[in-house]
């Protein structure tokens, strides 16, 4: 098997040096971890390379950015967070709502990319776009100050 | 003693049938009949080491590590992609050059080495004249075979025959060489016609080929330098082994350390890499032959062969040469020449001749049986695994068809001459 895969690398490999890539391989180890709560999958991936560098991705219920960290502790740090406030959230009346919120929010940013990297679209539709955006914005701020506050162990990273 | 004698031959059976079978791991099956015949006391834990051997082994290891380090430079890309500019993408002409590169890759090199290295370049060639695989794979996988039955190092059968006999490398390219080259070319030609159709391409497609860059395949190119220097190194250290009073296994392993040293790669990367199942499979294959040897199974087959050849050399190489090549278009030809390789011993013990042609039926057999089945060598099973990765499927009927009958050819060519050149 392991030698089948480095048949696929090569190829890949090649192909992409003649588009131009520097390609490194980097020998690492992928773990998949799968939670359950109250019938919700929860799925984060994690790599782990020989350099001590993480990478993290949560993957279900909807997908979150890729992150580097360099230390053990930190990954399974963010999951214990991460995990936690899911667990928290489950208990919410809107937690399908604010699942389903997520992916159509995924949704819709691969729908814009499709929109920008193969149509040439007019500027009043980008600026209703980001119009749309700022309100969305908006309300999400607005949500913050009505809200009460349900977790406590850190605070917020992007509000 | 009777008993030990019908243990040890049952758990031999067993293993060898659990093998064939293959639907468990050959490695952890023939692991599990070795230790058997220690735990069974057949043969004691110092007896059984004494059967490995460590010279097929340490070659084994040594031309991994070469290969390993080697191929992260991107060379074999390079050449590959450089041979199809040069055809001008010309499918017929890539063919024939990647053929070419493979038959000498492979007889450096161990075949399945070589064709985890030619099948990716020829994938995306493939790709690239927009044109099915399987007219271009199936001829390498041939080629891959036959290339490897030149030398002491090409197949892992010739460096079991090798290590057991003495016989160098200088020895195997002498007495196998000639005949290898006329069984490429008549393959190669048999395919020029067989194949015609599929070597098609368009003008455009052709033009693609020659837009590919080479340069672009280079990685490393300081470790280009030290590795093509190392394998020349290594080439010549193998052509003087015998002379120098060497193993062949020293000429490796000397060289792959030295790579190792120079080329700066990551000594645990390159380590990983080495096929260990493949290397405990040899270590127990060696030791379960060596209780049947224990034992005096060995000893009884050499002496029915005798009678039955009558110690007529000719008879029996012949007999050795088709049986070989019939066996291992259908069985892995490791445990195969493993078991021949004593039994052929105690012939020459006992009738007193010199059996070296019988060593040359042996390697030819062995190594050009294996293009026989889709099973038939581990080449073979690598590739069509791939294409399945690739989204083809190359089909057992489709493969016996075509690789069958040439392989009666090249058992053919090679029973002629053996008989008129050898003998």
């Amino acid at each position: 098997m392991r030698k089948m895969m480095n048949a696929e690398i090569m190829e890949h490999d090649i192909k992409l040096r003649q588009m131009g890539a520097d390609v490194y391989v980097i020998n690492s180890k992928m773990c998949f971890v799968v939670f359950l709560v109250e019938n919700t999958e929860i799925a984060y991936v994690y790599n782990i390379n020989k350099k001590g560098r993480y990478f993290l991705e949560r993957i279900k219920p909807y997908p979150l950015a890729l992150r580097e960290f360099d230390r053990e502790e930190d990954v399974i740090n963010i999951i214990e967070i991460d995990l936690e406030q899911f667990k928290n959230a489950t208990h919410s009346h809107n937690i399908d709502s604010f699942i389903e919120i997520n992916q159509n929010f995924n949704r819709s940013i691969r729908k814009f990319e499709d929109l920008f990297l193969y149509f040439n679209v007019p500027k009043e539709t980008a600026d209703a776009i980001k119009s749309r955006l700022t309100e969305i914005d908006e309300i999400i701020d607005a949500a913050k100050e009505t809200s009460d506050r349900i977790y406590f162990k850190k605070n917020p990273d992007n509000l | 003693m009777q008993f030990q004698l019908i243990l040890a031959i049952g758990v031999f059976i067993v293993t060898y049938l659990l093998i064939m079978s293959e639907k468990m791991n050959r490695t952890a099956v023939a692991m599990v009949g070795a230790f058997l015949m220690v735990v069974l006391n057949i043969e004691g834990q110092e007896r059984a080491l004494h059967y490995v051997d460590f010279n097929t082994i340490g070659l084994l290891v040594g031309m991994m590590i070469i290969v390993n380090i080697m191929k992260k430079s991107g060379i074999f890309q390079y050449v590959a992609i450089k041979a199809a500019k040069i055809a001008k993408g010309d499918p017929w002409k890539i063919i024939l050059y990647f053929c070419t590169i493979t038959a000498f890759s492979s007889a450096l090199l161990d075949n399945v080495t070589t064709v985890l290295l030619i099948v990716p370049v020829t994938l995306v060639i493939t790709d690239t004249l927009d044109l099915n695989p399987i007219p271009f794979l199936v001829p390498e996988i041939l080629i891959a075979n036959i290339g490897g039955t030149a030398t002491l190092i090409g197949d892992p059968p010739n460096i079991m025959i090798g290590s057991a006999t003495g016989l160098g490398f200088l020895d195997f390219v002498v007495a196998l060489g000639p005949v290898v080259v006329v069984i490429f070319f008549i393959t190669m030609v048999i395919f020029k016609y067989g194949y015609k159709m599929h070597y098609v391409a368009t003008d455009e497609n052709k033009m693609k080929i020659l837009r590919l860059d080479e340069k672009k395949a280079i990685k490393d190119p300081i470790l280009m330098k030290k590795s093509i220097g190392v394998l020349l190194m290594t080439v010549l250290g193998f052509v003087l082994h015998q002379s120098m009073g060497y193993e062949s296994a020293t000429i490796a392993l000397f060289a792959a350390s030295v790579l190792l040293l120079i080329s700066k790669c990551d000594v645990e990367d390159i380590f990983i890499e080495i096929e260990w199942a493949t290397i405990f499979f040899f270590l127990a294959l060696f030791i379960l032959v060596g209780a049947l040897e224990e034992v005096g199974v060995m000893e009884y087959l050499a002496s029915k062969l005798l009678t039955v050849t009558g110690g007529n050399m000719t008879m029996t190489m012949i007999v050795i040469l088709w049986v070989s090549a019939i066996a291992s278009s259908v069985l892995d030809n490791i445990p195969f020449v493993a078991t021949m390789i004593p039994l052929i011993k105690n012939y020459g013990v006992m009738s007193g001749l010199d059996v070296t042609p019988l060593w040359w039926a042996l390697a030819l057999g062995a190594c050009l049986g294996g293009n026989g089945t889709l099973v038939g060598a581990s080449a073979n099973v690598i590739v069509s695994g791939l294409l399945a990765r690739h989204g083809q499927k190359l089909s057992f009927g489709y493969y016996f068809k075509i690789g069958f009958p040439l392989m009666i050819v090249s058992i053919a060519i090679s029973t002629v001459y053996l008989v008129v050149f050898i003998i």
